[in-house]
């Protein structure tokens, strides 16, 4: 920090504490002291705090500051995005609602005596930063995120979006490091923690745009069960509790991490900003996840919360104020991982594998028994007092006094936004049918957002706690194609089953936010109906640019209201989630990115539907039209033209459609099912006959075989039925409203696509070629 | 059953006639980084036999309360679950044998020298290895004799592994009933390997001594390379036994292969029981049979 000695003045203590003039600070030299002190606040907000000050009559200290930067940092307070999330998003009110959106995870209703948890953020700053570990503590978070709640994490998700791997070195921005060294490192980040960690990573996806080359985005997900009496939450529970903080050391890693967050990148944020990026530790959040969970079962403890986003700063804050009380604070007690760090430092320190626990002073011994047989540290720092007022103290002097509600009372804006329509004059009419339809075919397959992700999915454990059902790989061993959710049995003692799924598709987002988001929902429910589950609840973990720039907050607006939209007619809760703006650089910004994890109910794991082609001879069955929709298509990136019809969804014709099929799957043997989605009925297929191991004939009719083979209209499904009962299964769906017809039978070795036009195939494959081509169309940047 | 008190910490009485399953006593043992513990003493526990996951330190630390210590005679079989046991920083096992070594040493000679079955799965294996529990030609070893290296494709490789029982006669293998099991790898040391030079000899005493007990194949039941063999280990093996075939070590899973829903194509061929429970059978009945 440069110190200008009329402005900070040091305090005569034993150790580095300044008190911060901002009462003699005109406007402008407040916003250099936000600058200078990494504060990230704007001159109103500084001003607010000046208010604050002048009426308690004396300047804040250095940590007061520091601590307010946090509080209303855009990462912490949502300040720009609250407004519309409550117009829109949340209230959704639905019976199997238990805690959502309040909370760090929301909490649903899995059975009588359990509940499922789910948790979805981002980690997009630090793993642009430090791919590594920027995606290991991204882990380490929402993990935390799922404990506090009480719950045995199940399942991790994680849905990664990169540059093109093909972009060329020179093209990068100077400071932008490449799509594939970034991929690389994430993955390998996710597979270090999660792998250590013991917790099942089974979901996610990987797309590639040049929106993120300079900003690459890292979300992840996470599902945990608990027993209903074993719920706590995030506030302590009365005057005398002791505040004890568990886990990992505090250093100075992570310092400023959400400010960080909560502001672009650009070429200096690599130097500037790596001490944001915090260190992970798996081997002591394992321990660290068991003591927690046993201590809480053991019902010591009043509250639990994690220690994220702004360290002790925010979380003593938070929780003392969610039980409607205060807390005093004794700094010098945390365990550090280094001398010489001020005290400042230690209450926003970021560092991981951190928990803080409030405990009933009687139950405390009990409590540092048990992480001390875990060998994870435990300490008393603090307790729980009756004022709404927080006092931090440091070798026995008070450092801090403010009051509770004032640090917590983050702003709220309703900031100008702009809905801005992209008009593409040209369409999927304005280009001939192509001449080559195998050659298009092979070129969609190898496309990087189609072709197959097994080298990531195999470098994550998808089978250790062994619940997992459904993998994310479908078919015969050797022959896996991907699945459309993976399933978890999360109970030793119950069949039923939690379906989970990410989706989103920035391709369409990025045309049409409104269009793209209400597709990307109707992908969700779609990949869940498919694995035979019932669309039950969602995070959202919403990826934006700049929302002080109209614009992005325009396609921020817009894709809230199809979230809502959707969500709301449909009645699935939207139950916990995460907002990430400032994915921007000076170079670009990145395609609206509403990704989105579902979690589907299933009512006994042994009726679960996979994808892959099961026997010959059986018919397989298109639900749903098909319309000329090419807005975003991997078929207009492949030939080259564009359109802005991106594919759209309808609520009703949605729900009509989900209840049809969870019917279908009921009345009659299903033996696959696959949703129908990028690169459309030609690529469902090929994926279905690389997981059977088997070919199929089908004929299209249409005019345009193109437009039926790889247009991407959404609420669309294939199902492959015994022979004898196509007809039956036909008219069962054409009873229940939903077009239908039979695209072919499976059977032999190759995969055969008719058109109408010509007696010779558009698509004649062995299915041998079909898997290699998918295969290989990624690990062909890999090296 | 007779029930007889060796001694103040040994609760587990001594053969006498046929143990009741309820009173067979497995101990799957962890410390920090361990992480399949849970699914592991689940399986003993379908089985309808006493399992509990317990602490290294539940055997020496001075901390530990007297209700929660624990000695290893307390038991009829232990387990080294898989996992990343203190991280894996260095060599896959080595810190969690080193421990074992310095505070149960003698004990768990003696207990593998009673007959009491021992396993190791994945990072179990490892620390057997470490440990020179196995192979153990001449009984545990001072150092170790063989190791798992790095995955020959250099990188964590979760998926699904065929192995051929090569050798069915041990207690592990008894009930299995098949010839080829499905039992998934996940990891990224796993490499079979024995000093160089001396590879054939290795193989040659392994094979007189009966200890390969499974050797990885494709789905057909033929040996395979890369990806039916995951790793790069030599003569395709995946687990191996002591001469007496009651230490046993494997890189893949049965604990992830009990139910028939584990299996990759459940949803293909329906199974009656996953290929694991039939291994976990084996253990139990050998333990209510031994007399």
């Amino acid at each position: 920090m440069e110190l200008d000695p009329s402005v900070y003045i040091s305090r005569n203590l034993p150790f580095e504490l300044y008190e911060v003039d901002i009462l003699n600070a005109s406007d402008e030299q407040l916003a250099v002291i936000s600058d200078e002190m990494g504060l990230a606040l704007s001159v109103d907000e500084m001003r607010r705090i000046k208010e604050y000050f002048r009426q308690k009559g004396r300047n804040p200290t250095d940590i007061e500051l520091q601590a307010l930067g946090q509080a209303w940092s855009e990462h912490c307070c949502y300040k720009s995005s609250k407004y519309f999330l409550k117009k829109y998003l949340f209230g959704i009110e639905a019976p199997q609602n238990i805690f959502v959106i309040e909370e760090d995870a929301g909490v649903v209703e899995f059975d009588e005596e359990h509940a499922y948890v789910v948790a979805l953020e981002s980690h997009n700053h630090p793993s642009a930063i430090e791919p590594y570990g920027g995606a290991a503590t991204g882990i380490g978070g929402i993990l935390r995120d799922v404990v506090c709640m009480g719950a045995q994490p199940v399942a991790l998700v994680d849905p990664l979006f990169f540059g093109h791997l093909d972009t060329p070195y020179e093209a990068l921005p100077s400071g932008v490091k490449h799509p594939l060294y970034l991929m690389n490192g994430v993955v390998a980040g996710i597979r270090d923690y999660g792998n250590r960690v013991g917790i099942p990573t089974v979901a996610g996806m990987i797309f590639f745009d040049e929106g993120y080359t300079g900003n690459c985005l890292v979300n992840v997900g996470c599902v945990g069960i608990a027993k209903k009496n074993h719920l706590i939450r995030s506030r302590v529970g009365g005057v005398g509790d002791v505040f004890v903080l568990v886990g990992g050391k505090t250093g100075r890693d992570g310092i400023h991490g959400v400010t960080f967050a909560s502001t672009e990148l650009d070429e200096k944020s690599e130097e500037e900003s790596r001490g944001a990026v915090q260190l992970g530790n798996p081997i002591v959040k394992e321990p660290l996840i068991h003591a927690c969970l046993e201590a809480n079962e053991k019902g010591l403890l009043t509250g639990m919360k994690d220690l994220g986003g702004g360290g002790l700063s925010c979380v003593i804050g938070e929780m003392a104020l969610a039980g409607g009380f205060g807390a005093e604070v004794h700094l010098e007690r945390v365990p550090l991982k280094e001398k010489e760090i001020k005290p400042w430092e230690i209450w926003v320190s970021e560092s991981q594998e951190r928990m803080m626990l409030s405990v009933r002073p009687e139950n405390v011994d009990e409590v540092l028994y048990i992480f001390d047989k875990w060998d994870v540290d435990a300490t008393v720092i603090g307790k729980v007092i009756d004022e709404k007022i927080l006092r931090v103290f440091y070798q026995g002097y008070k450092i801090y006094e403010m009051d509770i509600e004032f640090v917590t009372s983050g702003p709220e804006y309703c900031r100008p936004y702009t809905v801005e329509k992209r008009e593409i004059q040209t369409s999927v009419f304005d280009v001939p049918e192509p001449e080559d339809y195998e050659d298009i075919f092979r070129s969609i397959l190898a496309h990087p957002n189609v072709a197959s992700k097994e080298f990531a999915i195999r470098q994550y454990d998808h089978e250790v706690r062994a619940s997992t059902v459904l993998k994310p790989l479908n078919g015969i061993a050797g022959w896996e194609s991907h699945g459309d959710a993976a399933v978890i049995k999360p109970l030793e003692d119950s069949w039923k089953g939690l379906a989970i799924t990410s989706d989103v598709n920035p391709a369409y987002t990025k045309i049409d936010p409104f269009w793209g988001t209400a597709v990307a929902f109707d992908e969700m429910c779609r990949n869940l109906v498919a694995v035979n589950s019932v669309p039950h609840s969602f995070a959202d973990c919403l990826n934006f640019g700049n929302p002080e720039k109209p614009l992005r907050l325009g396609d921020f607006h817009e894709s809230v209201r199809a979230l809502g939209w959707m969500a709301r007619n449909l009645g699935i809760p939207c139950v916990s989630g995460n907002v990430s703006f400032y994915n921007e650089t000076p170079y670009s910004f990145v395609p609206p990115t509403p990704t989105l994890m579902g979690v589907g109910m299933v009512e006994d794991v042994r009726k679960v539907i996979s994808m892959d082609l099961k026997r010959r001879g059986t018919a397989l069955i298109l639900i749903n039209e098909t319309r000329p929709e090419f807005g975003g298509s991997v078929y207009s990136s492949v030939r080259g033209f564009e359109d802005s019809n991106v594919p759209k969804s309808s609520p009703e014709h949605l729900r009509k459609s989900i209840e049809t099929m969870l019917s279908l799957f009921s009345n009659f043997r299903i033996l696959s099912c696959h949703d129908v989605a990028e690169g459309g009925v030609a690529v469902a297929l090929g994926e279905m006959c690389i997981g059977g191991h088997m070919g199929c004939e089908v004929e299209i009719r249409a005019e345009r075989a193109d437009i039926a083979l790889f247009s991407e209209s959404a609420t669309r499904w294939i199902v492959e039925v015994k022979e004898e009962d196509y007809t039956d299964v036909v008219e069962f769906l054409r009873k229940s409203g939903l077009k239908a017809g039979v695209l072919g039978f499976t059977g032999g070795k190759d995969m055969i696509l008719r058109g109408a036009k010509t007696t010779k195939p558009l698509i004649y494959m062995n299915i041998d070629e079909v898997d290699t081509t998918w295969r290989n169309g990624l690990s062909r940047y890999m090296g | 059953m007779r029930w007889i008190q060796l001694g103040e910490m040994d609760c587990r009485g001594i053969w006498g006639d046929d143990m009741e399953r309820e009173d067979i006593r497995v101990a799957v043992v962890r410390i920090e980084g361990t992480n399949c513990e849970r699914e592991t003493a689940l399986a003993f526990k379908r089985l309808e036999v006493f399992a509990e996951e317990v602490h290294l330190k539940q055997f020496y630390s001075d901390m530990i309360r007297d209700e929660d210590k624990r000695s290893l005679h307390d038991y009829h079989a232990v387990v080294f679950p898989g996992g990343f046991s203190a991280g894996d920083y260095i060599r896959a096992g080595a810190i969690f044998s080193a421990r074992v070594r310095s505070v149960l040493r003698k004990d768990l000679k003696k207990f593998i020298g009673e007959g009491w079955p021992v396993l190791g799965i994945c990072n179990g294996f490892q620390v057997l290895v470490e440990l020179g529990a196995l192979p153990a030609f001449d009984g545990i070893s001072e150092k170790p004799e063989m190791a798992l290296g790095i995955n020959d494709s250099s990188r964590f490789e979760c998926r699904p592994t065929f192995l051929k029982v090569e050798n069915q006669k041990i207690l592990f293998t008894r009930n299995l009933g098949k010839n080829v099991v499905m039992f998934p790898s996940a990891h990224a040391e796993g490499k079979v390997i024995f000093p160089s030079g001396r590879e054939e000899e290795y193989i040659e005493r392994l094979k007189e001594n009966n200890q390969i007990v499974f050797r990885y194949v494709d789905r057909n039941g033929d040996y395979a390379g890369y990806p039916w063999n995951p790793n790069g280990s030599i003569y395709n093996i995946a687990g191996i036994c002591n001469p007496e075939g009651n230490v046993l070590g494997l890189m893949p899973h049965p604990e992830r292969a009990f139910h028939p829903v584990s299996h990759p194509e459940w949803t293909r061929n329906q199974q009656k029981d996953g290929d694991g429970k039939g291994f976990f059978e084996g253990i139990v009945s050998y333990l209510e049979k031994k007399v």
